[in-house]
């Protein structure tokens, strides 16, 4: 007897393709315990690696003495710059085209800089070797702020560039000075500003924060001496990009270095760059003939490995008297640290900073950055976000607040009046962006009816005139635009390498197949979502779609998950490889039913004779035929692969809103409420969309509220552990409200934009815009962040709020 | 991370006294905590360590300590000290100290010091060292007052201090316990003393 027939929407329901809330395929061996991440690795006769880290922020190493480490029993090696020299290992480029010093040579320049190496039997020896190693110090001035790193006097901190007038991007002016970069229009600007009716200017620091993921850095590193070929594994959110590094730099030949990115605690940009660490550990594995583990620990983590942001704005937005923005200047110190290593595309030395014109229609726009050296850790990487795009968001999405409160305008009318309307799209903004669909009044409206604003408005107003309320209340808005999915490999490379994604699909003889990516998931889902793509495209069910990701011997090239470019690229590849599959399989199809290709029509994971719809040829049975009896003239199998070079970024949106409580006691801050509506194009899992914005949201609320990297003058850093280094808990964390419209990318296949990222560049704005709020009408028109209870309370007495 | 420190301390010993161990480098170091002195380098210049526990947390400064100045007419000196200690810190103190004589009879110990620390006891420890170095100065207070009163010849003061140690011994190691005591001790008088949120 037959099986029943399945409806079109039963078969459509069991592949569980695009729109499916399917569940995390991860899950189930993350939930039990049974995740390898780098520090699981095992291997025989490994060895372990720790590291010796200079006390001081700034001075000349005088003396090393490794004597006394040496001498510990299970200890195999010491190892300082000097004994990497004839290597030329001592120092490493770095992603923005300067060097690094891979352990400290002659002069330290940040605390907790690497300086030496031990390899010992194990962790603990290693540990006690690292405090056996003497190195005596000259101590030398301190470089902590940026504008004084600028001042003719200032100490000269990178001695090794004496004399190089030219950096990777342009002239440098001055001792410390990196980088200037510029984009948009000046003189259009100027001329704007000049006659414009309203002007305002402020100044706004974002503070150097830490993406501390869960997993700290780590490798191991296997060198096999008989066939010379090197393995590691790595906590690297771009393997193949380090395959091509570790090659350059070691000499060994890219097709004998295999690196594997096993399953990752959380990157949010940790996890870009090659550090310090992963270069002693693979040089050692080669010199020892050994697997070498190194695993930081999280003071090593917040210390050493890329912090994000430090950037010192300053914002000017000139206007007509009715609050039509009519231009935009910016002008950004930023605070590079010891070495520029911040990671960005090469031609973007402050990344995609420039998308700072945000979501609004402004027809002159000009920004500069100015890169310099301070005796901090080196990084600037995007911290759960496409390059340097938190910061220009929070630029435009303050300014925007500074000018209302200027014009006494509300919030939400000064947006409705310069938002980018839907048939101005594809829009192009003043900086050269084609910014490629949004509908950003409807998204608006949305927000503002779900939340009933006006009564929230009559409701503050209560309470500001009440002198007994014992709250203050502050309302934020954010209407915010990302660019993410870098990017076209014309404007887009890293290290010369074009920024294009990969896709390799295998279909098996029985209809289940294998993807291998060029990508690799720190917790997006990819093994659950990439699957869907293809499950809808293909009309395989997901369930039997086996994604693999990371190890660089098995994967397609790619450049890795970062930016949010993993669905705007990599899900752009699978598509077009599934494509590719499709197309022959219908060759296929019309060869099994002896029709011409022109006369079948393809439905959900079939393709039916039209007309005559009892003849059909599943997916499946297309599968077995391409390895029994392809068509003449058509090799056999089935599979494809796609290197797909985006056409433009992708250009996601959302409106984010906030009420917060502020006590007038005590400065606690309590948030009401948190509405994030979020269009990301296409939507493929609408359970991971949710769960990445909670966990954006919850990043972005810690960034706001509570994470910062202090300094002292002496240039210790007093907040790198996790009882000063705020990561919010459930305690914490204020309850999350999603929505959601669909505006999808007309250039991405499916139409799907990256999402990731969004809630942590939308949220932070948002949050200050609603701190700043409950000040507002004392005249307050900014406030940096951190909005800790403490800083608040700070605030309230200065502004003499009574109780 | 810097810390400076304007100490004043009763001492109840005669200032002759109290200068004979102020200008006795060897003496004062034997009055310090978990102090201890090496080498001689010159006439007034030391190798030394100081080694202090707070918890788990062992740091033993190793370094060199030296008088840069002494007067003997304004009873003023100054000291600088330096040390680094293996497991990633280091510390330099620079300390100006005169005893004054008033008219009353009291004899006062007046310190100025510049305290700084880096490395991982400023990172751990950095929200704690002005209440430590409290601890450290008092019981060394302690032990400079027990140390002159052992010397022959008289004293100013009759009434013997209520909080000088007894014994000319000093302690050769800050005791943990006794930081975190002290500590505990300042805190709650702090919070019943205020008397209200300035």
């Amino acid at each position: 007897m037959n099986a029943p027939v399945k409806t079109p929407e039963e078969r459509q329901a069991e592949l569980q393709g695009m729109g499916d809330a399917r569940l995390r395929k991860e899950d189930a061996r993350f939930i039990q315990g049974k995740g390898q991440y780098c520090d699981d690795i095992k291997l025989p006769g490994m060895l372990h690696m720790d590291i010796v880290r200079s006390p001081i922020a700034h001075g000349r190493i005088k003396n090393i003495k490794k004597e006394e480490a040496l001498a510990i029993p299970g200890v195999h090696a010491v190892l300082t710059a000097d004994d990497l020299k004839p290597l030329n290992l001592h120092w490493m480029p770095t992603l923005a085209g300067d060097v690094a010093a891979v352990l400290a040579d002659e002069k330290v320049h940040f605390q907790m800089q690497e300086v030496a190496i031990v390899i010992a039997d194990d962790r603990y020896i290693a540990a006690d070797a690292v405090e056996a190693v003497e190195v005596e110090y000259e101590e030398l001035p301190v470089v902590m702020d940026p504008y004084g790193a600028l001042e003719d006097d200032a100490p000269v901190l990178r001695e090794d560039l004496a004399g190089k007038d030219e950096g990777a991007h342009g002239p440098r002016e001055h001792h410390n000075h990196i980088f200037t970069w510029e984009a948009g229009d000046k003189e259009a600007a100027d001329d704007v500003f000049a006659s414009a009716p309203v002007t305002v200017s402020q100044h706004m620091h974002y503070p150097r924060v830490h993406p501390c993921p869960l997993e700290t850095c780590g490798c191991v590193a296997s060198f096999d001496p008989i066939k010379g070929e090197l393995t590691t594994w790595m906590t690297s959110q771009a393997p193949h990009v380090v395959r091509t590094v570790v090659s350059m730099l070691s000499g060994v030949p890219e097709s004998k270095v295999r690196i594997i990115s096993p399953d990752i605690g959380g990157g949010f940009g940790n996890k870009v760059g090659v550090y310090p660490g992963y270069v002693c550990a693979i040089v050692s594995s080669i010199v020892l003939g050994k697997p070498v583990k190194w695993s930081e620990d999280r003071i090593e983590n917040i210390s050493s490995t890329a912090f994000a942001r430090d950037y010192h704005m300053d914002g000017h937005l000139a206007a007509t008297e009715d609050g039509k923005i009519l231009g935009l200047k910016v002008d950004v110190l930023a605070d590079h640290g010891a070495f520029d290593a911040c990671a960005d595309p090469t031609k973007f030395p402050a990344g995609l900073f420039h998308i700072c014109s945000g979501s609004y229609d402004i027809s002159a726009a000009h920004c500069s950055v100015k890169g310099v050296y301070t005796n901090k850790a080196p990084g600037g990487v995007a911290y759960r976000c496409s390059f340097r795009v938190t910061e220009a968001v929070y630029l435009i999405e303050r300014m925007v607040d500074v000018l209302a409160q200027k014009l006494d305008m509300d919030k939400a009318d000064i947006r409705r009046k310069n938002l980018i309307r839907k048939d101005q799209f594809p829009y192009t903004s003043p900086f050269g962006f084609e910014y490629d669909s949004g509908d950003y009044h409807t998204a608006l409206e949305k927000v503002l009816n779900a939340v009933d604003y006006k009564d929230l408005r009559a409701e503050q107003e209560e309470k500001r005139n009440d002198p007994n309320s014992p709250t203050l209340m502050g309302i934020g808005l954010v209407t915010f635009t990302e660019v993410v999915g870098a990017g076209p490999t014309k404007m887009c490379d890293i290290l010369g390498v074009g920024m294009f994604d990969s896709c390799e699909i295998r279909i098996h003889p029985t209809g289940s197949a294998i993807a291998r990516m060029g990508t690799i998931s720190q917790g997006q889902g990819h093994q659950t979502t990439y699957a869907q793509i293809i499950a809808s495209e293909l009309g395989i069910p997901s369930e039997v779609i086996q994604v693999e990701e990371g190890d660089t011997s098995t994967a397609p090239y790619g450049l890795g998950t970062y930016g949010s470019r993993s669905t705007p690229v990599a899900g752009a590849a699978i598509a077009m490889a599934a494509r590719k599959i499709h197309a022959k399989a219908k060759k296929i199809a019309a060869h099994l039913l002896e029709v011409s290709e022109a006369d079948l029509d393809w439905e959900i994971d079939r393709f039916k004779v039209r007309g005559n719809e009892d003849q059909v040829k599943t997916m499946a049975d297309i599968a077995f035929a391409a390895y029994q009896q392809p068509p003449e003239g058509l090799e056999p199998g089935l599979e494809a692969v796609h290197y797909y070079d985006p056409p433009n970024f992708t250009y996601p949106f959302g409106i984010y809103f906030c009420v917060v409580d502020i006590d007038k006691g005590t400065g606690e801050s309590s948030i009401r409420r948190f509405y994030a509506l979020d269009d990301c194009g296409t939507r493929i899992n609408p359970m991971i969309i949710d769960g990445q914005i909670h966990g954006g949201l919850t990043e972005g609320f810690a960034v706001a509220m509570g994470q910062q990297m202090p300094f002292d003058e002496q240039g210790n850093l007093l907040g790198n552990t996790l009882m000063d280094y705020f990561l919010p808990t459930a305690v914490e964390t204020p309850a999350w409200e999603t929505d959601y419209t669909v505006t999808p990318s007309p250039h991405h296949p499916i139409g799907a934009k990256g999402v990731a990222e969004s809630p942590h560049v939308g949220s932070i704005p948002t949050f200050t815009s609603a701190v700043v709020d409950a000040f507002a009408h004392l005249g307050v028109t900014h406030i940096d962040m951190p909005h800790t209870s403490y800083r608040i309370w700070k605030k309230l007495k200065e502004e003499g709020v009574q109780l | 991370m810097e810390v400076k420190l304007d100490k004043r301390y009763e001492l109840g010993v005669s200032s002759t006294k109290a200068w004979t161990i102020l200008s006795d480098l060897e003496a004062i170091a034997s009055c310090m905590p978990g102090a201890s002195l090496g080498e001689r380098l010159g006439d007034n210049a030391y190798k030394g360590s100081v080694k202090v526990k707070v918890g788990p947390a062992t740091a033993q400064f190793g370094g060199e300590v030296a008088i840069l100045a002494m007067d003997e007419s304004t009873r003023s000196m100054t000291l600088k000290g330096k040390g680094a200690d293996k497991g990633g810190s280091s510390a330099s103190m620079e300390l100006d100290a005169i005893i004054e004589d008033h008219d009353n009879g009291d004899v006062t110990l007046v310190g100025n010091a510049v305290v700084i620390v880096n490395g991982k006891f400023a990172q751990f420890g950095g929200r704690m060292m002005v209440q430590v170095s409290d601890v450290i100065l008092n019981q060394f207070v302690d032990n400079f007052i027990a140390k002159a009163r052992a010397l022959d010849g008289p004293d100013t003061s009759a009434e013997s201090s209520s909080t000088a140690s007894q014994s000319g011994e000093s302690s050769k190691e800050l005791d943990g316990l006794g930081i975190f005591w002290a500590l505990c001790k300042n805190w709650f008088r702090g919070l019943f003393g205020k008397n209200s949120a300035d």
